[in-house]
């Protein structure tokens, strides 16, 4: 069976093998949940927050009991579930993307600087970095959740402040190996200072593992958020987030299934959507990055 | 080699010392462990007593030398909410979250396996798809829904294995499928990445060339060179399970490290996150260690890139 | 066949075996093991001076108290080492006859000087028992005129003595072996505790589980029908109750909305009725009261703008009652002879909430933090704050849920960081004198630190209780703190919560008894019809 596949492998020249087919079905997902999330005030039938006891879990409008006033049922305050879907991934993906961008933003800049200096500098950056690097994410989110209570904003702040550093390291690698080559050389001695160098030479070369490591990132972050939530340090109540969502709904996943079968559904699509395009990604742009 | 070794080493001797700083300031952020032990009808000479009892009185320049003075001689101090030795504490629990982490290690190679090679030797079909979806499952799933799932149906409804707590072989089954399978997809890229490159190397055409069966070009050629890299990851993977394991041993009642961690920041209690902070830091650590010495070894070039 | 195959197949065999022997769990005719799966297990400690309330329910096993109670929270000498007891007509002398030929579990025979060392030891202070405090105040001396007799000497007359050092309220009554601590030490003490309970000590394994097996025969409980006992900590409900259904534990505390699908299923169910009162509270300000909740009209708005019945129907999957007075402790009204009178029930009505708050000059609301942890023993708890929160919504109050784990709500509210604010309690049910001490920390102003309540009348009559010893007296004054406590609207009393404890199918009768923070495990064991 073997021998069909191999020898096409090896016949393909480079170019066709990075013109890999673009994951349509994977964009479609994460588009279609950005657009949920960013016309969650205009989709939504009702209100997120609104609660009304009385009408607590109902099932969605297909099973027994279900009504079209809530198509996806309701929570154990009676809150339309559809509703909380939809402002769920504005959060859930803010949270994401937020988290993440800050993240290698400060990690780029730290490996950028570590790398190009070198030396003490170098040394003193990455012992911080291993430090951290050696800190467990969980924990740390939960001591911040403990000390400064859980927020939206907390919960970003705590988990970037661990994540950071796995860009810092990847980069600098990069910058190192850059560094050997002729063209930064060059660049020196045309007079190119520090800025100018990182800016110009060294960015445009790491970006593409950069934006690799950011698309593989965002669903790592969806999921440590989720966690969080079930250890009672994540977004808080009444906010709705995917990971509390089911955090919340887990406890009656035998009487009212849909409390968190629908944020899981969602979690799961997002975040395996997010997996792919970074694979896809990852093989077009940098076949040789191994990092998580 | 040698020259090496000692720079790495005190290099991560010094990232663990900056940890303890770091640890004792993030403790002692938490709040007051008195919050805890105390009955609300506590006076507040009733708290001063306690506080000096605990040594938590002091100055915190002199609690940081004296945790930092005890803790080089392998002595934590005693927990406050169990009024125990922490090293008694940590005793019970390392073994745990060694074995769950070794366990799931097992489980996540024995999947990553078929599912990299696969992938790589059917790459771009849809075999290759679907072994990636498999393996990114894991990784897309939040860890406790999957394992109170696995829990209300394996354990609870089908009755086939224990749902918590250690009572033998069969109690690692499910934790450490949950936990595993959470890191399946990153060996698994691992695999596939490296089994692409090897099969597209100059060696592999060669043996093919010379008229090698196909099965032996993939099996013997191809993956021992492609498993370089996962062994060395998996070094790595076995760290980032002891410290993520936290979810999993809440729901399955697992006592391990991550549990004790997460009692002691909610009970404030300073010694043990000191210790379980500082006790899996020092894994990371060393793994990390043992992994970059393992690759300087194989490639001499690193020694001079750091 | 090749020894290696048949090895393999022996193997296979003896695996196929254990897992069908462990799935088809068949009900023996003797069973000597019990689990009790915890959702909880506290500090975990296990020396009892170092432990308040909330450790009794494994540590009841391993100790007996000085005073014994029925399950019902009542005194009886059949219970406890002291089988009889009684005051000097001053009530300043109170002595206790001690129960003869008790053994500890090292066979060392229990006399007044254990009783005597148990206390001081209570009292010392290196003590964090619940009630260590009043005892330091009250007690004077203890004298021991003989290996079966002890007199508790006091400051000042009281009744309460007995109570204190019954099984009742906390671990203060527990004895304790004078000569094995002395010879090893607290610290060999704490980790291989010895009593004179029906069970001893065998092991400890924190976060994990408590393990311990039966003596020999007991005075109280004769030969134990259990040969061990294992409380074993599950914190996650879904496991609870997957173990439960796999025969893996026996006695599981469970959340009220699963008991319909347990029950269902055909697994007892077991409750304690109004086991905890559940109230709202208000967190005072340094100098007390803090505008709006100043003005009682806004504190009975509060009140009016909740729909208890839906509460207890929505959030509480029925198990719960609506409640109506301020730390109505109900277990304690029938000592006190106190009843809530149907006009003492809060009706939920948010029109006359809404021209309350306007006649308090508050008509256009006011902002107020409500703090929203997680107590043990109240799954519920958040969502039961997100559901006041939105009934104070609807009256135009601006509620702000902050979210926080207690000991960060209970560090503001003890320091009086959170003026005006608003936390909650699961309260739990208690005796009247456990009611008394508990309203003297938190309605009695003198006392300061967490109290809630800034009343000088209230003040005036927790201080007569407390120097009463007419118990006619202290029921007609109990009763009064109670009828001022709901006409001044000082909290929010919510609900009154049944908590649900499953038990295995093959368990047998079993009653988790009305004694707050005891599950009665040893009425189980009883080796007496």
């Amino acid at each position: 069976m073997s021998t069909i596949a191999v020898p096409e492998i090896a016949a393909q020249p480079i170019p066709e093998r990075r013109g890999r087919r673009l994951p349509y079905v994977s964009l479609a997902i994460v588009a279609t949940f950005v657009l949920a999330g960013v016309l969650a005030p205009l989709l939504s039938p009702s209100d997120p927050l609104e609660q009304a006891l009385r009408l607590k879990f109902r099932p969605p409008v297909w099973e027994e009991r279900g009504t079209w006033a809530n198509p996806l049922g309701t929570d154990r305050l009676g809150r339309d579930m559809l509703s909380r879907m939809l402002w769920g991934s504005r959060v859930s993906l803010a949270a994401g993307v937020l988290t993440v961008l800050l993240a290698s933003a400060f990690g780029a800049a730290v490996g950028l600087v570590a790398g190009y200096y070198g030396g003490r500098v170098d040394a003193a950056l990455m012992r911080v970095t291993d430090a951290t690097l050696s800190f467990p994410v969980i924990l740390l989110a939960l001591i911040l959740a403990v000390t400064v209570g859980p927020s939206f904003g907390n919960v970003v702040i705590a988990i970037a402040v661990i994540l950071w550093a796995r860009y810092a390291r990847v980069i600098r690698g990069q910058v190192l190996t850059l560094m050997e080559l002729d063209f930064i050389a060059q660049a020196r001695i045309a007079g190119a200072g520090a800025w100018r160098i990182i800016t110009r030479h060294l960015v445009p070369n790491t970006l593409n593992t950069l934006v690799v490591l950011v698309t593989l990132q965002i669903g790592y972050v969806i999921i440590v958020e989720a966690s969080l939530s079930f250890l009672g340090a994540g977004i808080p109540p009444p906010t709705p987030a995917w990971g509390s969502m089911i955090a919340e709904g887990r406890e009656f996943v035998t009487s009212a299934w849909w409390v968190s079968f629908f944020p899981g559904l969602a979690i799961l699509l997002v975040v395996l959507a997010f997996n792919l395009l970074g694979d896809w990604l990852r093989d077009t742009l940098d076949p040789k990055l191994r990092q998580l | 080699m040698i020259r090496f070794v000692v720079v790495r080493l005190l290099q991560s001797l010094v990232a663990l010392a900056i940890l303890t700083i770091v640890v004792f300031i993030l403790a002692r952020a938490t709040g007051d462990p008195l919050h805890m032990i105390l009955p609300m009808s506590a006076t507040e000479e009733d708290y001063a007593n306690a506080r000096a009892y605990l040594g938590l009185d002091k100055p915190y320049v002199h609690q940081y030398l004296s945790f930092v003075g005890k803790a080089v001689t392998g002595d934590f101090g005693n927990s406050i909410r169990a009024r125990k030795p922490v090293v008694e504490l940590l005793q019970e629990r390392l073994p745990n979250s060694l074995k769950l982490a070794l366990f799931a290690m097992i489980v996540s190679l024995g999947l990553a396996f078929p599912l990299g090679v696969m992938a790589a030797v059917k790459k771009d079909t849809a075999i290759d798809r679907i072994a990636q979806i498999v393996a990114v499952l894991g990784q897309s799933l939040p860890t406790f829904w999957v394992a109170i799932i696995l829990v209300e149906v394996v354990a609870g409804r089908l009755q086939w294995l224990p749902a918590g707590g250690i009572t033998g072989f069969s109690s690692y089954v499910l934790p450490g499928f949950t936990l595993g399978w959470f890191v399946v997809a990153g060996m698994m890229r691992l695999l596939r990445s490296g089994m692409l490159e090897v099969l597209d190397s100059e060696y592999v055409k060669l043996a093919r060339v010379k008229g090698v069966v196909e099965h032996r070009v993939i099996w013997l050629h191809a993956l021992k060179n492609a498993l370089i890299p996962v062994v060395t990851f998996a070094g790595i993977y076995f760290a980032i399970l002891v410290t993520t394991a936290i979810v999993v041993e809440t729901v399955f009642a697992w006592p391990g490290l991550g549990r004790l961690a997460y009692d002691g920041i909610t009970s404030r209690d300073f010694p043990v996150i000191q210790a379980v902070v500082l006790t899996t830091a020092a894994i990371v650590a060393a793994v990390n260690l043992c992994v970059d010495c393992l690759y300087a070894f194989i490639d001499p070039r690193i020694r001079y890139a750091r | 066949m090749t020894r290696i195959s048949r090895i393999v197949g022996a193997t296979i065999l003896s695996v196929t075996v254990a897992i069908v022997g462990a799935t088809d769990h068949a009900p023996a005719q003797a069973k000597t093991e019990l689990t009790v799966a915890l959702s909880s297990f506290s500090a975990e400690t296990l020396d009892p001076a170092l432990q308040g309330h909330n450790v009794k329910y494994y540590l009841s096993l391993i100790f007996d108290y000085l005073v014994g109670v029925t399950p019902e929270g009542q005194l009886t000498p059949a219970g406890g080492l002291a089988s009889k007891w009684e005051p000097s007509a001053d009530h300043k002398r109170w002595t206790f006859h001690l129960r003869k030929g008790v053994k500890f579990h090292t066979g060392e025979e229990m006399t007044s000087e254990d009783v005597k060392f148990s206390l001081q030891r209570a009292m010392s202070k290196r003590s964090t028992t619940g009630y260590a405090g009043p005892l330091r105040t009250l007690i004077q001396d203890i004298e021991t005129p003989a290996p079966d007799r002890v007199v508790i000497v006091l400051k000042q007359p009281t009744l309460i003595i007995p109570t204190y050092l019954s099984r009742s309220l906390s671990t203060e009554g527990m004895v304790l072996p004078k000569k094995y601590i002395e010879a090893n030490g607290d610290d060999v003490f704490a980790r291989k505790p010895v009593g004179t309970g029906p069970y001893k000590f065998v092991e400890q394994v924190t976060g994990s589980h408590i393990k311990l097996t039966a003596v020999d025969n007991h005075w109280r409980l004769g030969v134990p029908k259990y040969k061990n006992v294992t409380f074993r900590l599950i914190s996650e409900e879904t496991t609870r109750i997957a173990m439960l259904r796999r025969g893996e534990i026996d006695v599981a505390d469970v959340s009220r909305e699963r008991v319909k699908e347990l029950e269902r299923e055909g697994f007892p169910v077991h409750f304690r009725k109004d086991e905890a009162v559940l109230q709202l509270w208000f967190v005072l300000g340094p100098d007390g009261w803090v505008a709006p909740t100043k003005d009682k009209r806004v504190r009975e708005a509060l009140n009016l703008a909740i729909d208890r019945k839906e509460i207890a129907q929505a959030i509480f999957a029925g198990r719960a009652e609506p409640a109506a007075v301020p730390f109505g402790l109900t277990w304690s009204w029938a000592h006190v002879g106190f009843k809530a009178t149907p006009d003492m029930a809060y009706p939920y009505d948010p029109a006359r909430a809404k021209k309350l708050l306007a006649d308090a000059g508050v008509g256009s609301g006011f902002p107020l933090d409500v703090y929203a942890f997680q107590l043990p023993g109240l799954p519920e708890g958040k969502a039961f704050a997100e559901a006041v929160a939105g009934y104070w919504e609807k009256i135009g109050v601006k509620p702000k849920l902050i979210p926080v784990d207690y000991p960060a709500f209970r560090k503001l509210w003890v320091d009086r960081k959170a003026p005006g604010a608003v936390g909650y309690y699961n309260i739990a049910n208690r005796d009247w004198i456990g009611t008394y001490a508990l309203l003297e920390k938190m309605a009695y102003t003198p006392s300061k630190l967490n109290a809630t309540v800034n009343d000088p009348e209230i003040d005036g009559m927790i201080a007569q209780v407390m120097d009463q010893t007419d118990q006619a007296k202290i029921n007609a004054l109990m009763r009064n703190i109670f009828t001022r406590l709901r006409s001044e609207h000082y909290g929010v009393p919510v609900v009154y919560i049944h908590a649900a404890y499953a038990t295995s199918k093959t368990l047998g009768k079993y009653s988790p008894g009305a004694v707050m923070y005891d599950l009665f495990i040893d009425t189980l064991a009883s080796g007496k019809p």
